[in-house]
Order: C-alpha cells, then sequence, then structure tokens
C-alpha cells in the first residue's frame, strides 16, 4: 500500500483487477457498446451512399441504379426529422440525473451530519460519477465527434447545449475532489475546507438542473417540454428517486457481507428517503398533466403512450411504495423495491423524450397532419424504434459504470466506510 | 435588405419540379425523407368527395428563429438578409436545431453528418446577386416569388400589399417569412386548406410584427459563414 497526497493506494496487480469476476461482467456490456460504436460509426462515417453524380458517371449500370433506389427508399440514415431525440438522450438524460442525483443526496447528507452516509460517502460519489461519464459517453456517441472541437473554437454562450461544457469541466473535477477529500480525510486542511467544497457543490448541482431544464425548455415548438410545471424541480424529484435506489441496490451488493449492521442501518436510512422521493414523484405527477399542453397529454395519458405511462407510473411510484411504506425486515423487498424504480424511472424518461417528440409537427395549417412525400402514411402519432448499433451503445454504457467503480474501488478502496 | 418568400399554394400542382430544382441545384443529399423543400399532403372529403390540399413548404427563415437560440455552436445562424442558415462544418449534430424548429424544416445530411435546411438559395444564387431561387425559377405555375421586405417597390411587397396572406403556426413567436397567399376568391378551397381560426394579414398589420422582430434579431445577422 502506497501513500500519496494524504490517499492510500492499494497495491493491486493489473493482471488480479482485470481478471475480476466484475471486470468480466463490465467486458461483456463494453462488447456491446463496442459493437455499438463500430456500427455507428461505419454508417456515419465510411458508408457510402450514391449521389446523382454516379449517375451521371455511370450511366445505365445496374449497379449504380439498385444503389441509388436504396438511397433514395431506403431507411433514411440514423436520424429521423420528426423525432431527433431518441435513445440516446434517454439514456444520457438518465445517467446525468441520477448519477448527480446520488451526488446531491450524499453532499446534502454530510451537510446535515448523517452519519452513516457519510462513512459510505467515498463510493456512492464514486457511483454517481461513473454513472455521470457513462452519460457523457451516450451524448458523445449521437453527436458528431469530428466536429466536437467547436464548442471551444465557436461557441454560443447563450445555448442551453454549450453550457453543458463550463457545467461538465467544472462539475467533474468538483466530484473527483469530494471524493479526494473523504479519502485523505486524515488531514487537517482538508477538514476545514470540506464544507466550503459541499455548500459549492450543491450551488453547482442546482445550476445542473437548471442548466438540464433550459435545454429542453428552449426547444418552444415541443410543448410536453415547454408546459411541464418547473421542469428543473422535475428533474430534480425524479432523480432522487432513481438514485435513492441506485443507493439502495449499491449498499447492499457492497456491504451485505462486510458490513451488516451498518449495511441495515444504511439500508433503512435510504428506504425513507426512497419512500419519501417516490412520493413527491407521485406527487408531482398527478398533478402535471393539469398543466401540460393538452395535445401532448392526450398521446401520453389516453393515446398511444399509455400503457407506458401507466406501466411508469406502476413501477416507479405504486409498487415501490407498497414495497417500502410497512418497514419489511427483509432486505429482497427493498431490493425489488429499488429494482422497479430503476426500471419505473428509465421508462419515465423515455416517456419524457419520446413524448416530447410524440406530437408531429406536421399540422401547421391546422387542416390535420400532413403528409411529406407519397411514400409515407400520415403519422399522428410519432415514434421510431432506435437503431441496433444505438441501443448497443446504450447497454454498453452500464458496462462503463461497472468498469470505473471498479477500477477506482480497487486502487483507492471508496467503498470501504470511512471516518471523517 | 430582409429577404421573404410569398406561396401562391392555390397553384400548386405537386409536379416537384421545385425539389427536384433544388436538389439538383444545391445538391442535396438524395432520399425521399431528405428534402430542403417538400408539397405536403392533407386530404380530407368533403360531401364524399376526396379534396387534397398541396401545401409547397420549406424552412420559414424565421425572423425570429428558435434554431438559431439552441445551437451550441453557433452553426446555425442569420445571413445578411435575415437567412437562417447551418454550417456544416461547425455543427456537432446534437439535434437541437430540428427539435427548436417547428415546422420539421431540417434534417440530417448523412453525407456531410450534419444538419441541412433551405438556404433560399442564398450560397449559390443570392450572394452571387441574383434576386430568384432554384424552386421559384423552375416552377412552372409560379406559385413561389422570393423577394426583400425592405425593397417597397418591390414585386413581393407589391403583391402582400394587394393579397391577403397567412403565416403558418404564429402561435410559437417565431415570425415566420413564408407568406401562404390566401385563396380569396375561392371560398371552398381556403376553407379547407386552412383552419379558419388562423389570423388573415394584409401587410400593413403583418409588417410591424416583422420590424420589431427584426429590430431584435439584426445585431445577429452576419456574413456567410464560409
Amino acid at each position: 500500500m502506497a501513500n500519496y497526497a494524504g490517499i492510500e493506494i492499494n497495491a493491486v496487480s493489473l493482471k488480479s483487477l482485470l481478471t475480476s469476476k466484475a471486470m468480466y461482467v463490465a467486458y461483456g456490456f463494453l462488447l456491446f457498446a463496442l459493437f455499438g460504436v463500430i456500427d455507428v460509426f461505419y454508417e456515419r462515417y465510411f458508408l457510402l451512399s450514391a449521389t446523382a453524380f454516379d449517375a451521371g458517371l455511370a450511366p445505365g449500370s445496374r449497379e449504380v441504379a439498385e444503389a441509388m433506389r436504396a438511397a433514395v427508399f431506403g431507411p433514411g440514415g440514423e436520424v429521423k426529422r420528426e423525432a431527433p431525440w431518441s435513445l440516446y438522450i434517454v439514456n444520457y438524460m438518465y445517467m446525468i440525473y441520477v448519477g448527480s442525483g446520488i451526488i446531491f443526496i450524499v453532499a446534502v447528507a454530510e451537510l446535515i451530519d448523517i452519519k452513516l452516509i457519510k462513512k459510505a460517502a467515498a463510493g456512492y460519489l464514486t457511483l454517481g460519477l461513473a454513472m455521470i461519464i457513462a452519460g457523457l459517453f451516450t451524448i458523445m456517441m449521437d453527436l458528431n465527434v469530428l466536429h466536437l472541437h467547436h464548442m471551444f473554437l465557436s461557441p454560443r454562450f447563450t445555448s442551453g447545449m454549450w453550457l453543458m461544457l463550463p457545467l461538465y469541466i467544472v462539475y467533474i473535477p468538483l466530484v473527483i475532489f469530494e471524493i479526494y477529500l473523504i479519502l485523505a480525510h486524515k488531514d487537517v486542511w482538508v477538514k476545514k475546507i470540506a464544507v466550503a467544497i459541499l455548500i459549492l457543490s450543491l450551488l453547482v448541482e442546482f445550476v445542473e438542473f437548471y442548466v438540464q431544464a433550459k435545454l429542453f425548455d428552449m426547444n418552444s415548438a415541443r410543448h410536453l417540454w415547454t408546459t411541464y410545471p418547473v421542469l428543473p424541480l422535475y428533474f430534480m424529484v425524479s432523480s432522487f428517486a432513481g438514485s435513492a435506489a441506485m443507493m439502495i441496490l449499491h449498499t447492499y451488493l457492497v456491504y451485505r457481507h462486510t458490513d451488516r449492521s451498518k449495511c441495515a442501518g444504511l439500508m433503512s436510512i435510504i428506504q425513507k428517503l426512497t419512500l419519501y422521493t417516490v412520493l413527491a414523484l407521485g406527487a408531482y405527477e398527478a398533478t402535471a398533466y393539469l398543466f401540460i399542453d393538452k395535445k401532448w397529454a392526450e398521446i401520453i395519458l389516453f393515446g398511444a403512450f399509455k400503457y407506458y405511462f401507466y406501466a411508469y407510473l406502476a413501477m416507479a411510484v405504486g409498487i415501490p411504495f407498497i414495497l417500502l411504506f410497512k418497514d419489511f425486515t427483509h432486505n429482497g423487498y427493498k431490493i425489488l423495491a429499488s429494482v422497479f424504480i430503476i426500471m419505473g424511472t428509465y421508462l419515465g424518461k423515455m416517456i419524457f423524450v419520446y413524448g416530447g417528440n410524440a406530437y408531429p409537427m406536421s399540422d401547421r395549417f391546422g387542416v390535420g397532419f400532413e403528409k411529406y412525400s407519397e411514400y409515407e402514411p400520415v403519422r399522428d402519432v410519432i415514434f421510431f424504434m432506435p437503431p441496433l448499433g444505438e441501443i448497443a451503445i446504450v447497454v454498453g454504457s452500464f458496462g462503463i459504470i461497472i468498469l470505473l467503480y471498479k477500477v477506482v474501488d480497487t486502487y483507492f478502496s471508496v467503498s470501504k466506510m470511512q471516518e471523517h | 435588405m430582409n429577404f421573404a418568400m410569398a406561396l401562391d399554394y392555390q397553384s400548386c400542382i405537386d409536379c416537384k419540379a421545385c425539389e427536384v430544382a433544388c436538389k439538383e441545384e444545391n445538391g442535396v443529399q438524395l432520399g425521399a425523407d431528405k428534402q430542403r423543400i417538400w408539397v405536403t399532403q392533407s386530404e380530407k372529403s368533403i360531401f364524399g368527395e376526396p379534396f387534397v390540399a398541396l401545401h409547397p413548404s420549406q424552412c420559414n427563415h424565421c425572423q425570429d428563429a428558435p434554431c438559431v437560440d439552441v445551437c451550441p455552436t453557433g452553426s446555425s445562424y442569420f445571413a445578411l438578409g435575415g437567412i437562417v442558415m447551418t454550417n456544416k462544418d461547425t455543427c456537432i449534430l446534437c439535434k437541437g436545431c430540428m427539435e427548436a424548429c417547428p415546422y420539421d424544416a431540417r434534417f440530417v445530411d448523412d453525407t456531410h453528418v450534419a444538419v441541412d435546411k433551405c438556404t433560399f438559395c442564398y450560397d449559390t444564387r443570392i450572394v452571387n446577386g441574383e434576386m430568384t431561387t432554384a424552386c421559384q425559377a423552375t416552377c412552372p405555375t409560379k406559385v413561389r416569388l422570393f423577394g426583400d421586405l425592405d425593397d417597397e417597390e418591390g414585386e413581393l411587397i407589391q403583391m402582400l400589399t394587394k393579397r391577403k396572406f397567412y403565416v403558418l403556426k404564429e402561435d410559437e413567436g417565431t415570425v415566420p417569412k413564408l407568406f401562404y397567399m390566401l385563396p380569396e376568391h375561392d371560398k371552398n378551397f381556403a376553407m379547407n386548406s386552412v383552419d379558419p381560426g388562423t389570423n388573415i394579414y394584409t401587410w400593413d398589420t403583418y409588417k410591424p410584427i416583422i420590424e420589431m422582430a427584426k429590430a431584435k434579431r439584426k445585431p445577429q445577422w452576419q456574413t456567410m459563414q464560409e
């Protein structure tokens, strides 16, 4: 074991890290990511499509004619004009919001001195950070990575999308610094600045949820997003439910064998927290649709999205409430509730993103939905299945969480209860 | 200068010449869904008889365009004359502009991995001093009329002062600059091709709206990005 800058680093061989069980699980997920990246990048940057020039250069060519037919009547690329944001954005939102939610909850627990959460804080913060990085990986794959340097070269400072850049440039190092402070708890100077850093990180958290809401709220044409009441608050409430559920799972997986009494105590605290967040989410959803544009509300509450919406409410609110309200001693109920919440809140994010695009923009003259060409049906609800590569990247992003957490935990023992 | 277009859409015969001319002249990607301009159809029936309204469409080059605000790299911008442009070299494909557009006017050009849209032929014609667009030049029934709203003597203003018109999705507050000429002498067609609740304008009533939005946005107008 070595000590560097006040923190202890475990002497673990690379081989034993890479051959651990958790890493094998990560590899499984990462294989999906690899397949997705190759698939998406091949289609995006290497796949050649026939053009009118080809027809001019090789008139009468059977192959060119076939290629032109595919170009004109084929699937039409990875992005549909009616629904530009898709599963990438869902996963990005989920990972970023839930990750940030975990960090927020831990920061508040530190400030109000909830001792058990403070002891396990390094592990939670690492989990939150790993989720944020998995979310950023997803969004990177969605963007044209070859042009990303223009975020620095020609910034538009007022754009919600651009504000993500300075936000995460500040936010990620700040969280890493928080983890460092916890691990380096013996140093006196660390104790002196810890509270200031905590308050700063809470402020950045508020800014983050505000910026995320601005990102959606600026799309004035998508009324689901612009009429959701107090959007930053909705993002916080829905994220905290997912965050608390993630913390239950993390607590159970990490501490169930090593620290049983503390594990039970932590589970009990987070169970209460989860219950409150689930109740808040239920109350929010119950009132939000009084304010949401009725065209969008109709699709979600009574139209094509209704079964998904009620499944979301059941999984994220109803079932967990029943499982968590009575203080069952068996951890199985809490685990089951947290799994339902995680799946339910993910479905909730899908409804939010896909629902925003669900009402077609094509009713421009007020005489009904128009069809854009003879080759398409009239659409009264917009939904497109994401391509296989996109799904694979989203599945693969879970591997990034496992990989990052395992690497950091192996060398810095972040999951060990820390006194500070 | 403040460029805009009037569409006498009742004259559209859905020949697609405008779509072909646009694709050919501007090198737009092949594909049924890859259109800078397009003709939409809304089908109805009147007393059991089918009725199809043809709506030639494209980017509305909104005077107060929301797509410009959301762009993180300035790839979407106002060119001189208030034309909404995209620079494919700086587009990071965040697709925020596509989400912000109430008219589905933008699509992804897969050959450049960037967002594409109608430019009013700014880069191919207007910067060279021409005052027509490819779609206008090719239309056999003269549906489109491109022009300058600041030129009181110009053909566009002359037409707008003579006839009533409406714009699309006015409630979105984007102040569109595609003016759809109301088929005033064919009440049946007018009734079935536009929502009866739509605001119908004369140039005198719409001009102050345009001027206010122009005053807000003109400081952002810039020369064409190369």
